[in-house]
């Protein structure tokens, strides 16, 4: 800029100036060649020649050198001072309220409702150096109209209008044999030996690592067994690093916990470890489970089960399980696809129960589609088989299962049923949980 | 009974704000997967952080964004977010940190996990707990991940020095980290998965470290407004 105002203000002097200024150009363009091969770094700096020499320097002192000796950190953030009370429901203290409003109808115009509010709160216990053991509590209220056997509402023919509901209510230990071990042993055997207590998901199928509390479509256990839950105590963790095991005796009672003579039922499940989910995209396990007990209410099978041994209340349960689900990226979202297969036998009567699922899920996670196809079939008396397909619209979708928040439209065409015509029936869900 | 019934649901929800949790992100298998980090702990410990119940946690909120350098999602990094750092002991020494973030990706949420040293704050092993992407199978591996061994938020920090006043520097070694070769489509993810780590490292800062390495952060944010001042 310097030398084109030079040039106009000069004028006639222009020979002797343009001489000048082609020594100055000349000059320039040296120093800067000579710059650009013994300091390349400096070509992207800014042109300001005070800069250059300070960036130049940057690049052999260390800027930070002063700072190796990191002055002493400050306290971590205090947390706010509270009550013995509040410190029990805020340490360590998850709570998610629940919102579900589910309306359907069948195919003849007969139409069912419920509405619920619910909760679920999970705390934690810990020492200055292990967390020892964690509870869980879920419930709902609920109010029901009318009854369509929707797959994730079996239990409400049973309570219509106003019902609390309990879901979750188990209480785990953890590494509970720590208090015997010394230090080295506790190293050996951290994560295997857990124990929990209480009422939780069936462990047969896919349910333990699936919540499926707020989904329309269910997996199998809730037809296989008359429940999906049960109260049960036993040990769970880990095998090795590729298996994980669950050990448990089960009441066998469903949703009350009840003993009227059923001996309850012994479950082993092993399945593998969480790696293989995050590394792989797969899930998947055997599951084994016997014993006896309390056959459920609104099952057509029971009362000809019951004639068979003269009480309509126990029946002797055999089952083995195989299941898995696998995970896929696709360039538009995800891909799941999950089964579950399981045979065995109720009394003298044999089963055989298939659950096949797909899943796709657009990568924005804000809409998904699923299918799935079941059939629970039993000697002498048939079977029911539905075939179901669903639309799912996302405000909110954790991986997590933490924040959800959807509204989704299911339906199912039963092509098969043990007894009664066969139905088609249309859910539309709203669900929050936060 | 109906009007009882509906005192409770409207109790429920009207429950505070602060008390309902959001999203968190939390080892599937906490012992399995400590325990494969950490092949000599003894035990472990969780603690769930959250910026509500923490004194003056907006202010650490907004100083997260800040030093994030983004805008924080509203889903998966909201002011209620939980966050749960595992602090892992042999015997009653600690060993170990652990803690892991949701940031959004293009395929889903990416669960990015740091294993750290407990006495210098420096990534000890860098993980994708959940990854759905085109480019999964390239940013998991292990020439990828390794790079991060050893880093610091302080690296992090330096880098952003060194891009605003000596580009190229030697120095930088966020800078010097090679990304793997994968389709354009997974460019999102690697991006996203850069923004876990940072993120990851300034929360562990926050909660466990004390805000150790502020000094470099502020040394950062003073060459960029100097850098600032020069142009205007």
């Amino acid at each position: 800029m310097g030398a084109a105002r030079n040039w106009q203000v000069i004028g006639g002097k222009e020979s002797v100036v343009r001489f000048e200024i082609q020594k100055q150009f000349l000059a320039a363009a040296v120093a800067l060649v000579a710059i650009g091969l013994c300091a390349p770094s400096i070509s992207a700096a800014p042109s300001d020649e005070k800069q250059r020499k300070e960036t130049a320097a940057g690049s052999e002192i260390d800027p930070f050198a002063d700072l190796a000796e990191l002055p002493a950190p400050q306290a971590t953030p205090e947390q706010a001072s509270r009550s013995w009370r509040e410190t029990l429901l805020t340490e360590n203290f998850g709570f998610r309220k629940e919102v579900m409003s589910q309306f359907d109808m069948n195919e003849r115009g007969k139409t069912a409702s419920r509405q619920s509010v619910g909760f679920e709160a999970l705390k934690k216990f810990s020492t200055a150096t292990a967390t020892l053991a964690s509870f869980d509590f879920q419930g709902r209220l609920v109010r029901r109209d009318g009854f369509n056997p929707v797959q994730n509402d079996m239990e409400g023919q049973g309570r219509p209008g106003w019902a609390f509901e309990y879901h979750n209510a188990y209480l785990d230990l953890y590494n509970v044999l720590n208090p015997l071990l010394s230090d080295e042993q506790r190293g050996d055997t951290v994560g295997r030996f857990n124990l929990r207590a209480g009422r939780f998901y069936v462990p047969f199928g896919l349910n333990l690592q699936t919540d499926t509390h707020g989904t329309v479509l269910q997996l199998s256990n809730d037809r296989n067994f008359g429940f999906e839950r049960d109260w049960y105590t036993g040990f769970w963790g880990a095998i090795s690093p590729d298996v994980n095991y669950d050990v448990y005796y089960l009441a066998g009672s469903g949703y009350d916990l009840k003993f009227k003579g059923q001996s309850g039922l012994g479950a082993i499940r092993l399945s593998l470890a969480n790696k293989y989910s995050y590394e792989y995209g797969l899930e998947g396990g055997l599951s084994i489970l016997g014993g006896e007990r309390l056959s459920p209410d609104a099952i057509t099978r029971r009362r000809i089960l019951a004639v068979n041994i003269g009480n309509e209340n126990r029946v002797e349960t055999k089952r083995v399980g195989l299941d898995g689900r696998y995970r896929q990226a696709v360039p538009t979202g995800l891909l799941t696809v999950t089964s579950e297969l399981s045979g065995g036998r109720d009394l003298s009567s044999n089963l055989f129960t298939q659950l096949y699922q797909a899943e796709y899920l657009h990568a924005s996670r804000q809409w998904g589609v699923s299918t799935q196809y079941r059939r629970f079939q039993q000697e002498g008396l048939g079977a029911d088989a539905s075939i179901i397909g669903e639309i799912s619209w996302y405000f909110r979708n954790d991986i997590g299962n933490s924040n959800l928040h959807w509204i989704k439209l299911n339906v199912e065409r039963q092509v098969e049923q043990m007894q009664g015509p066969h139905s088609t029936i249309a859910t539309m869900q709203y669900y929050f949980y936060q | 009974m109906k009007s009882l019934v509906m005192c409770l649901m409207v109790a429920v929800l009207a429950l505070p704000q602060y008390a309902f949790a959001a999203i968190g992100c939390t080892l599937s298998n906490p012992a399995e997967d400590l325990k494969y980090l950490y092949p000599e702990m003894t035990t472990y410990k969780e603690d769930l952080n959250e910026f509500p119940r923490l004194k003056n946690g907006a202010e650490l909120f907004s100083a997260l964004r800040e030093r994030l350098g983004s805008d924080l999602d509203p889903i998966y990094e909201t002011f209620e977010t939980p966050y749960t750092v595992y602090s892992v002991f042999k015997g009653e020494s600690k060993i170990g940190v652990v803690h892991g973030v949701n940031v959004p990706g293009k395929g889903g949420v990416i669960q990015v996990f740091l294993s750290m040293d407990p006495q210098t704050a420096a990534i000890r092993r860098f993980f994708f707990q959940r990854l759905e992407s085109p480019a999964a199978r390239q940013l998991r591996s292990k020439e990828f991940l390794n790079q991060f061994e050893g880093l610091t938020l302080g690296d992090f920090y330096k880098h952003d020095y060194y891009i605003t006043v000596d580009p190229g520097a030697k120095a930088d070694k966020v800078a010097a980290i090679t990304p793997p070769s994968f389709d354009p489509s997974g460019r999102p993810d690697y991006e996203a998965s850069l923004r876990g780590i940072r993120k990851n490292l300034i929360l562990i800062d926050f909660f466990v470290y004390g805000k150790k390495f502020e000094p470099y952060f502020e040394r950062a944010k003073q060459a960029a407004e100097k850098a600032k001042a020069r142009k205007e």
